[in-house]
């Protein structure tokens, strides 16, 4: 069968076409776009098929996995399919990666360093036992973290837009240098001993629960990553949909509470919302995707991030 | 119901306009009339009133974007609205001894006439449907020469300022303090500078080759009139709140 690959303003991406055998796949013809273009590895292809004139709704997105003549609404000798080039293409694992150790590495130099004398702090630096163990603590996450996206997490999508290296890589180093600055500061007041042991204590616990919600999401999928979405059960997911998010939230909210900052506070509000988006959203496909309908499990009625609230 | 609600929030828009409109139109004649009677030192004796009422007005539209009134991304209004604020408040405002300075000329010249064209051709499409053809052009010509002079005054009164905000202490909160925050006023203001470098970039690289293309293209289609229909746009938003133009079509006939 043919191919005719234009692009979203209809100009013809391959002169004359692509031939392909009839039972081709999806992901044969990403392999031809990128034999005959050189430049377009699959991962940044994005293929859909036209919009009928007058429809203004979402494009259907071509799966991989599928036969092209899936496609077909009865012309089973050509089909023309839209090309979009989603730009240089990372693998989420090196997205995470450098995103995590900017922390990993910015936070302990606040904490080892003599950095203050060049805000103009001199003299000697008195450190409490709070600021250890918070240095601990965040190096501990952020190496949890690191580990996860290597070990743990199977993602939906292999590859993240190369601008959002640097996109995250600005929040979550940012973020990092102004926690870090405020927390081991020379002139840094802490708290309650009481204080902090609820806040890590209850924070470590939050780490834990966190790195089983991770495990519990990833026996989800199978290993041949090819995404796709299941309904997560067991532990805190039978509340709450978006239970890792959760975790998260509350151990940086045990975080806070032991060292006590507007800055790692400004942080845990910026955190929630992103992650309060994604967890609406993520709600929102799981409910549209299990409809009850056609044999597929209806999706149970739960909260979406954080109990009480939404 | 619907035809109620949109008859409201043509209202509504008509009059926001009209009235910044009004607004701004007092800053440019107070600033002429400060030129001509006591010359550029002082200018904003004579324009602060209204230009602090002007600017601070604009908040609204940061409302306007959220609850969906006007189709403007908050993500490109928020840096705009900040920086004027930045400079009316914590420049002019904070800092006395910058307001005899040339740049606070420039500075209220360039935003006057660039708000005067903005919400009279806001206000005419929100009042009467259309925005006559010489108002469009010159939207899309004069800011060519105004954003760049109204930047240079932005930064370069920001620079003025910046000896008498590190040695004032103004605005600074110190540690040590029950919750372990600290603001530094110099810092924050070397920082709004940082910011402005990319700002720049974006401008020279992205939004002017579009506004070009989109002038080009506005301007080969000759009419007396353009009118608003549909969803279809052959423009590019300029600067931000160009999202609530909507689209432009060239009227038969």
């Amino acid at each position: 069968m043919k191919i005719i690959l234009v692009s979203r303003s209809a100009k013809e991406v391959i002169k004359g076409g692509i031939e392909l055998h009839d039972e081709a796949t999806v992901s044969d013809l990403q392999e031809a776009i990128y034999a005959r273009t050189k430049k377009f590895y699959p991962s940044r292809q994005r293929l859909t098929l036209p919009l009928q004139s007058g429809n203004q709704g979402k494009p259907v997105v071509l799966s991989p996995k599928k036969k092209l003549v899936e496609y077909c609404d009865g012309n089973a000798k050509t089909l023309t399919v839209v090309f979009k080039d989603l730009g240089v293409q990372v693998l989420y694992s090196t997205l995470f990666f450098w995103e995590y150790l900017g922390p990993l590495i910015i936070y302990p130099i606040f904490y080892y360093f003599p950095v203050y004398k060049y805000f103009g702090y001199e003299g000697e630096r008195v450190i409490y036992p709070v600021q250890t163990y918070a240095t601990c603590y965040w190096c501990l996450h952020y190496f949890k973290r690191i580990m996860e996206t290597f070990f743990v997490h199977r993602f939906s999508h292999a590859t993240s837009p190369l601008s959002n290296v640097f996109r995250n890589c600005a929040y979550y180093w940012t973020f990092g240098t102004y926690i870090a600055y405020h927390v081991n500061h020379p002139l840094y007041t802490p708290v309650s001993d009481l204080q902090m042991k609820i806040g890590f204590g209850f924070g470590l616990i939050c780490q834990v629960s966190n790195l089983y919600c991770h495990l519990i999401l990833r026996n989800l999928r199978s290993p041949v990553g090819n995404g796709g979405y299941q309904i997560p059960r067991g532990f805190l997911f039978n509340i709450v949909t978006c239970a890792n998010y959760t975790t998260e939230i509350y151990q940086w909210l045990g975080f806070n509470i032991a060292t006590q900052t507007i800055a790692g506070y400004v942080f845990l509000v910026v955190a929630t919302l992103i992650m309060t988006n994604w967890a609406l959203a993520k709600h929102r496909r799981l409910k549209k995707l299990f409809d009850g309908k056609d044999g597929r499990p209806r999706y149970p009625r739960r909260w979406v991030i954080l109990p009480p609230f939404i | 119901m619907a035809g109620f609600l949109s008859t409201l929030r043509r209202i509504y828009l008509s009059l926001y306009n009209w009235t910044v409109f009004v607004g701004w139109f007092q800053v440019l004649y107070f600033a002429v009339k400060a030129l001509r009677e006591g010359g550029p030192t002082t200018v904003y004796g004579f324009v602060e009133r209204p230009l602090q009422l002007a600017q601070t007005a604009a908040v609204m539209e940061i409302l306007h974007g959220l609850v969906g009134l006007v189709r403007s991304p908050i993500s490109a209004t928020l840096p705009q609205i900040g920086s004027r604020l930045f400079l009316t408040w914590g420049i002019l405002w904070s800092f006395p001894e910058t307001r005899a300075h040339i740049l606070v000329t420039s500075l209220v010249i360039s935003w006057s006439i660039t708000e005067i064209i903005r919400y009279s051709f806001f206000g005419m499409k929100e009042a009467f449907g259309f925005a006559p053809s010489w108002l469009l052009w010159l939207r899309y010509s004069t800011f060519l020469i105004l954003y760049p002079t109204g930047i240079t005054s932005e930064v370069g009164l920001i620079c003025v300022a910046v000896p008498y905000i590190k040695a004032s202490e103004k605005y600074c909160i110190r540690m040590p303090n029950k919750w372990n925050f600290s603001f530094d006023y110099f810092s924050a203001s070397i920082l709004a500078l940082a910011i402005y470098i990319p700002g720049m970039f974006i401008c020279i690289f992205f939004v002017y080759p579009s506004q070009a293309m989109c002038r080009k293209k506005l301007f080969s289609l000759s009419s007396d009139h353009i009118t608003n229909i549909g969803r279809k746009s052959t423009h590019v938003p300029v600067y931000a709140w160009a999202a609530q133009e909507g689209s432009l079509q060239v009227k038969d006939g």
